[in-house]
């Protein structure tokens, strides 16, 4: 049968990214139309891209049967068409509906997608989606003279909800239209006269009274799915620029040739070996043996040019997650009543794709907290001479083997006074404590510190800070703040650009091979023992001064073996300001790695992050030395030799 | 009777192959379908840490396999590997994992209705690791549950640990 043939999931995948990147793509050109509202005539080229967006969308999820999606886009398409012939104002009022819609096109998709109960409200939105509409479908029927007659409005409603000044907007609106209209017969004119009385109806649905509430509803629904997570749906897909793909085959054709190249001398060879009627092989084997170093020369290049094109193929560009805070920001400055524009460079820059989908989640962190604690509200921004709209600059560039994306405000910076006072007031440090500005700003990076007075919906709930930082660790980044009180606060992530391939300096302990991400190792040394001297029972080193506790690896993964009586080998290792000391049993050089993560099925272990295999085919663990330190911290096995004042 | 734990058979008088392997005196079986292939035991690389029935991972053409040791996770005692000893590589799910054995026997078809389900207890495994118990001529062979078999549950293996600590008192 056909259905059988037609595989549904492949082209259902196809739809969801299709449709995620044309919601993408309706969310940016909403923010262009937003900016609009002052003059009321958004710009044709914005409307009628938004207006293909929607068409695209109910395009294919009508090929596909789902109903729900092609109705609401439909609907939005109907009411950007409404904008398009200049039918319809716009509004602040309009530009919430278009927002509101998008965002349950959203979940539709979603809904559709994963075949999951459609979200709810929806019947609520599609119902004022309809009226808001009507109004406009109807007032320009009869500024064409086409239905004014079968016009009824029930004048009883609504009336004593309205102001005197929405009527006169809407009058004035009207007067616009007509205005617009200029060539409409006369007759129409006083058709559009005679429903006085309903205008109140018509004006009470039209503005931003009965749009706050769909808008609120949809926050409420977008705060519901963030706490679900990044529940990301398997079969994950990429989408790649053909050029890559195209080098990545003509290596593998290389790859080909060269296999057939080794096989003729392997065959050869063999042939070599059993002619017993040749006397003196070693003449015909010496070319040979050249031939085959050539090849295996060669073979080395292809897999390390394959080996960095599959890599290129994996980045994409980090504005695919840049592309959806305009919105956010939008919705967080409007919730909290302040003015902020946000300025997005290097949005090319590539990275990554795990990279980039963990980075999105701290990212949108940091900007609710710009827009939350470090924009002014507009009144205190004039005051102070400052531009009544704060700047948000979101800034992304490579860095040698670095991607860095800064996140800087132009608001209040962070206020150390009160940020000392609520590390007081919370028990963090004593009120006598004399601390530096670097050290009151790591306080903010404290679990459950918060300095906003009032817990908000946005930010203040003291999450965030030290999530982000926990975030930006586990992607083996660095987080770094700056902050000048009254001019702005700056957010700094350093990020590697890959998580797959990583500098390790191999060691040896007892008789395993372990990696040692090369990121974190500040050193390696031979100290003789009796240099190693002891703090509560615990190793500790002196390294020019500073005292550096030992943890030895062999003990805490328990393997056992043999200390050597005379030295030790250690790996000094850097993390957050503080150094530890991994004892190992030898040094094996530094190499160029691939990271494998173990199987879920072992688990997770505390200090592994993973494996990798050898040139030769041995596979050697990768420390995770952020885990083992804390773990050993935590079990006492390192001595808190910074503290011990030795 | 037809009656078994192995959900996939729905007709009787149809058959199963099962690649069945021994453990210290007894037979087990993993349905063919769940065994990629039995290899030679190769070098374990220890995994430290890990729960004590992993033994390791092991390179397999470039692909990472725990390997679990069916002793240590049946709480049987532990041996010395053997030139008999494979690893039986197995796909569960999406999860690819190893089970060292000490030895395989063969693959054998096994008609369904043969299949019963299992007994309360067998040689100090909980029922839970067992799918049933096949017939064969005059051979016995557990049907291993490899879902089960893989499941780091940390309850189950403290009672496992009790179980055998009690045994061994």
């Amino acid at each position: 049968m056909a259905d059988e043939v037609f595989d549904r999931s492949e082209f259902i995948a196809y739809f969801r990214d299709e449709s995620e990147e044309l919601l993408q793509q309706i969310d940016a050109d909403l923010l262009r139309l937003e900016e609009f509202v002052q003059t009321g005539t958004p710009e044709p080229e914005i409307v009628n891209s938004l207006f293909r967006a929607l068409h695209t969308v109910k395009g294919s999820s009508g090929m596909l049967g789902f109903v729900d999606v092609q109705t609401l886009a439909h609907k939005l398409e109907n009411l950007c068409d409404l904008l398009r012939k200049d039918r319809m104002p716009l509004s602040e009022g309009s530009v919430d509906i278009l927002f509101a819609g998008r965002d349950f096109l959203t979940d539709l998709v979603e809904s559709a997608v994963n075949e999951t109960p459609a979200p709810h409200g929806l019947g609520d939105y599609m119902g004022r989606l309809d009226q808001f509409a009507g109004i406009y479908e109807e007032t320009s029927q009869v500024i064409e003279g086409k239905t004014g007659s079968e016009m009824e409005f029930d004048a009883a409603s609504g009336q004593s909800d309205v102001s005197d000044d929405q009527i006169a907007a809407f009058e004035a609106e009207i007067e616009r239209l007509l205005a617009q209209a200029g060539g409409a017969p006369p007759a129409a004119a006083p058709a559009v006269a005679e429903p006085a009385a309903p205008a109140p109806e018509i004006a009470a649905s039209e503005p931003d009274a009965a749009v706050a509430g769909v808008v609120a509803a949809a926050a409420a629904r977008r705060d519901e799915k963030a706490k679900d997570g990044s529940k990301r749906a398997a079969g994950q897909t990429i989408r790649v620029d053909i050029e890559r793909l195209d080098t990545l085959l003509n290596l593998v054709g290389e790859l080909v040739i060269n296999r057939t190249r080794i096989s003729d001398i392997a065959s050869t060879l063999s042939r070599l070996m059993n002619d017993k009627a040749i006397a003196a092989p070693q003449a015909l084997i010496g070319p040979l043996a050249k031939d085959l170093a050539n090849s295996a020369a060669m073979l080395a290049r292809t897999s390390n040019e394959i080996q960095e094109s599959i890599m290129k193929v994996r980045m994409v560009p980090i504005g695919q997650v840049f592309d959806r805070f305009p919105r956010l920001v939008r919705d967080v400055a409007k919730a909290r009543g302040k003015e902020v524009q946000l300025e997005i460079s290097g949005a090319e820059t590539d990275l990554d794709k795990t990279i980039v989908d963990e980075v999105g989640e701290p990212l949108m962190h940091l900007l609710r907290n710009c827009v939350d604690h470090g924009i002014e509200a507009p009144d205190v921004r004039e005051a102070r001479g400052k531009k009544r709209a704060g700047t948000i600059a979101l800034n992304a560039f490579h860095e040698g083997n670095q991607i860095i994306i800064e996140v800087s405000d132009d608001g209040n910076g962070i206020d150390l006074e009160r940020v000392r006072a609520r590390g007081i007031k919370q028990g963090l440090i004593g009120a006598d404590d004399k601390l530096t500005d670097r050290e009151l700003i790591e306080l903010i990076f404290t679990p459950g510190f918060s300095t906003a007075e009032t817990v908000s919906d946005v930010s203040g709930r003291g999450v965030g800070m030290d999530v982000v930082k926990k975030n930006i660790t586990r992607l083996k980044g660095v987080f770094d703040v700056d902050s000048i009180a009254g001019a702005g606060t700056k957010f700094t992530i350093k990020l590697p650009l890959t998580l797959a391939i990583i500098q390790a300096l191999l060691v040896r302990v007892v008789d395993e091979l372990y990696a040692i991400p090369l990121d974190s190792v500040i050193e390696s040394q031979r100290v003789e023992l009796p240099d190693v001297r002891t703090v509560h029972g615990n190793e500790v080193i002196t390294l020019r001064g500073q005292v550096v506790p030992l943890l030895r690896i062999a003990d805490f993964f328990e393997l056992g073996g043999e200390r050597d009586p005379e030295k030790v080998m250690i790996v000094i290792v850097g993390l957050q300001g503080r150094q530890v000391g991994l004892v190992v049993d030898g040094f094996q050089g530094e190499q160029e790695i691939v990271i494998k993560p173990l199987s879920v099925v072992v688990g997770r272990i505390p200090g592994i992050s993973g494996a990798t295999i050898l040139g030769n085919g041995q596979i050697s663990l990768i420390i995770d030395v952020h885990s083992l330190v804390s773990e050993a911290y935590a079990s006492g096995d390192v001595a808190r030799a910074e503290y011990s004042g030795v | 009777m037809a009656e078994t734990g192995n959900d996939k058979q729905q007709f009787s008088g149809e058959k199963i192959k099962v690649v069945s392997f021994r453990l210290g005196t007894e037979e087990y079986g993993v349905d063919i379908a769940q065994a990629q292939e039995v290899i030679r035991m190769v070098e374990i690389t220890h995994v430290p840490r890990a729960p004590r029935f992993m033994e390791g991972v092991i390179n397999l053409r470039g692909q990472l396999i725990p390997i679990i040791d069916l002793r240590t996770r049946f709480g049987m005692p532990r041996i010395e590997k053997t030139k008999s000893s494979r690893i039986v590589v197995t796909d569960i799910g999406s999860k690819r994992v190893g089970i060292i054995v000490d030895s395989v026997s063969e693959v054998i078809d096994i008609p369904i209705e043969n299949i019963e389900d299992a007994p309360e207890m067998i040689a100090g495994i909980g029922t839970e690791y067992i799918q049933g118990v096949g017939k064969v001529a005059d051979r016995l062979i557990i049907m291993l549950d490899l879902t089960m078999v893989i499941t780091t549950d940390e309850r189950r293996d403290l009672e496992l640990l009790d179980s055998q600590l009690t045994a061994s008192t």
